[in-house]
């Protein structure tokens, strides 16, 4: 075998070996998100575990500063018991919280009803002044300890129940629930395990990128979550999947959307949701107010897709302010 | 001294290899394999700048689907068959037509391990340049985070692309020994027979290659027209042990004949 035969074969090999090794590392051991792809959503999904059936986001700082929202503030009143936590642990959620990401896990047999501590999660990013809530947290008769090298911070009721905890899993990034949800949040992280593995849930919230508050996941999780009874749940359309996303600004647009298990399915939900929004356009008909709303509903999707929209423009909060300005001079 | 037979093909395959990597016919196989690395790029550039690559009924395909599409449409429908037939059907017939099957010949080696050494050769020389160029279409293509969840697939289709590689290769190793204008009936066998046959009912099917391989096949398989609808009617896919039983004595069998086509026959060179 000549030199440079020998040299491509090495060259062949190293790319085989290293494609190789990628995979079964990736495999067995899980790899960082950020490493050479970029995955949908904010980066706090490295921390949702991977069996999460409902996964939640919400950009608060775009929502706080949004117009929606400074249209309502001025309606605020003063809050005594708000000033009182600002003081206490130092955070303003309008001024300290980016983002916040939540999910659901249910338990192994999809019910998360006897476990609540291990069921939910919560993500927030923003500002906090860590060693000011670690005080706080001893002060209240909580516990300060180290898990995998991040700081844990839990509290039991008085009843030992119900452990809760705050884990500082980065600088700008805490995780809140039950002990056993925090800890499994910092498993997911460390070990690169986590929602971002997901296939379908990652191609459901790649969908919803853009918008600045969404949730997606297992229909069946929240139909037993909600734990309706069996004649109701025999009832609901057979549905594998749903995201819902809306986005804030002046006004409010959004979009639900459903995958049913077979396309006949899907095709009764749509046949049902087109008679609701006739007779929502019927009794919105006599309401000027409410016709403009019903008229932004939009019933789409094709295949195993339905999908509602809704566009309720700043002009509609516009004449709802109006409205109750015009009944408190009433009121007077 | 007459060597043994392993250890003459040993030889031979040493020989062969070098001539075969950096013969012309190679810059032709990295054309036909750099065609699938491009496109896989291009689907990458589309996914950075927030585009997609392919639809199907208005909804993007993941990364994995388009892999499975790249594998199923180029690799093993086009680039292994059309490799086999290059280089399967040269593996003597290079010999006669450079007038060097003489000094081969000559040597005091049984003729089958020139063939046998030959043959090894070929399918090192293919999957040096064919299994890269799937693993590079394949990190392209999918992203990182669903590495885990289908590299198994992955490793199926490599497996699965050696094994066309070997199957088709020694049915076009037996070609090229036995026929005169190997090349022609070759690419008949490939762009005229399978297809008409895996459309067709009935057990003619059973002749190709194509029908085990497809068997084993690990995506589904994209609808690409009336070929695959008609074929979706018609499909009559053999278990996985029936299938990896077939292939196995297509590629025995085959490689078998042709060396004895080429122990008995008596090969003329035109002078």
């Amino acid at each position: 075998m000549s030199k440079k035969t020998r040299y491509f074969v090495l060259v062949s090999g190293a790319i085989l070996t290293l494609g190789l090794g990628t995979g079964l590392v990736a495999s067995y051991m899980g790899l960082p998100v950020s490493l050479l792809s970029s995955a949908a959503g904010p980066n706090e999904l490295q921390y949702v575990p991977q069996d999460a059936a409902v996964v939640a986001y919400a950009n608060v700082r775009e929502v706080m500063n949004s117009e929606f929202r400074q249209r309502f503030r001025a309606m605020e009143p003063p809050s005594a018991e708000r000033d009182e936590f600002e003081q206490k642990t130092g955070l303003k959620i309008d001024r300290d919280i980016d983002s916040v990401v939540a999910a659901f896990m249910p338990g192994p047999d999809g019910l998360a009803g006897d476990n609540p501590e291990r069921s939910g999660v919560v993500l927030a990013r923003g500002r906090f002044q860590a060693a000011q809530l670690e005080v706080l947290a001893l002060q209240h008769g909580g516990v300060a300890e180290d898990y995998k090298g991040k700081r844990l911070l839990t509290h039991l009721e008085r009843d030992n129940s119900h452990p809760m905890a705050v884990g500082f899993v980065e600088s700008d990034l805490v995780a809140l629930g039950g002990i056993a949800a925090v800890k499994r949040a910092i498993d997911a992280g460390a070990d690169n395990r986590n929602v971002v593995s997901n296939n379908e849930m990652m191609r459901l919230v790649a969908e919803l990128d853009s918008s600045n508050a969404w949730a997606v996941g297992r229909f069946d999780a929240l139909a037993n979550r909600a734990k309706l009874p069996s004649e109701v749940q025999a009832q609901l359309p057979p549905l594998s999947w749903f995201s819902a996303a809306g986005h804030v600004n002046g006004g409010v647009s959004g979009v639900f959307k459903a995958e049913a298990l077979d396309e006949a399915s899907a095709q009764n939900l749509r046949d049902v949701l087109r008679g609701f929004l006739a007779m929502a356009k019927l009794q919105a008909g006599s309401r000027p107010g409410m016709q403009q709303m019903v008229d932004s509903l939009q019933l789409s999707g094709e295949g195993k897709v339905v999908a509602m929209s809704f566009n309720i423009p700043s002009e509609f909060f516009d004449a709802l302010e109006a409205l109750a300005k015009q009944k408190q001079l009433n009121g007077r | 001294m007459s060597l043994g037979f392993w250890h003459a093909s040993r030889r031979v395959f040493d020989l062969s290899l070098g001539e075969m990597l950096w013969s012309r016919r190679t810059i032709f196989m990295a054309l036909v394999v750099g065609g699938p690395v491009l496109l896989a790029l291009i689907v990458r550039a589309l996914d950075v700048f927030g585009m997609t690559a392919l639809r199907v009924n208005g909804r993007a395909v993941g990364g994995i689907g388009v892999f499975g599409v790249i594998m199923w449409m180029l690799f093993l429908r086009f680039i292994v068959p059309v490799l086999a037939v290059f280089y399967g059907t040269a593996l003597m017939a290079d010999e006669v037509e450079d007038k060097t099957l003489t000094y081969l010949f000559t040597r005091p080696i049984a003729r089958g391990a020139v063939l046998v050494g030959k043959y090894l050769a070929y399918i090192t020389c293919t999957m040096l340049v064919v299994l890269p160029a799937v693993m590079l279409v394949y990190f392209l293509v999918v992203p990182l985070r669903e590495v885990p969840g289908t590299f198994g697939s992955l490793i199926t289709d490599l497996g699965l692309l050696a094994l066309g590689l070997a199957v088709y290769g020694a049915v076009f190793a037996f070609v090229g020994a036995f026929f005169k204008r190997p090349l022609v009936i070759g690419l008949v066998f490939t762009f005229g027979w399978e297809p008409t046959v895996m459309v067709l009912p009935g057990y003619l099917k059973q002749f190709t290659v194509a029908h085990y391989l497809q068997a084993l096949v690990p995506h589904a398989m994209p609808s690409d027209g009336i070929t695959s609808l008609l074929q979706g009617f018609l499909r009559d896919t053999p278990s996985m042990g029936v299938a990896l039983f077939w292939l196995t004595v297509y590629a025995v069998g085959f490689l078998w004949l042709a060396t004895r086509v080429v122990e008995r026959r008596e090969y003329i060179l035109e002078q």
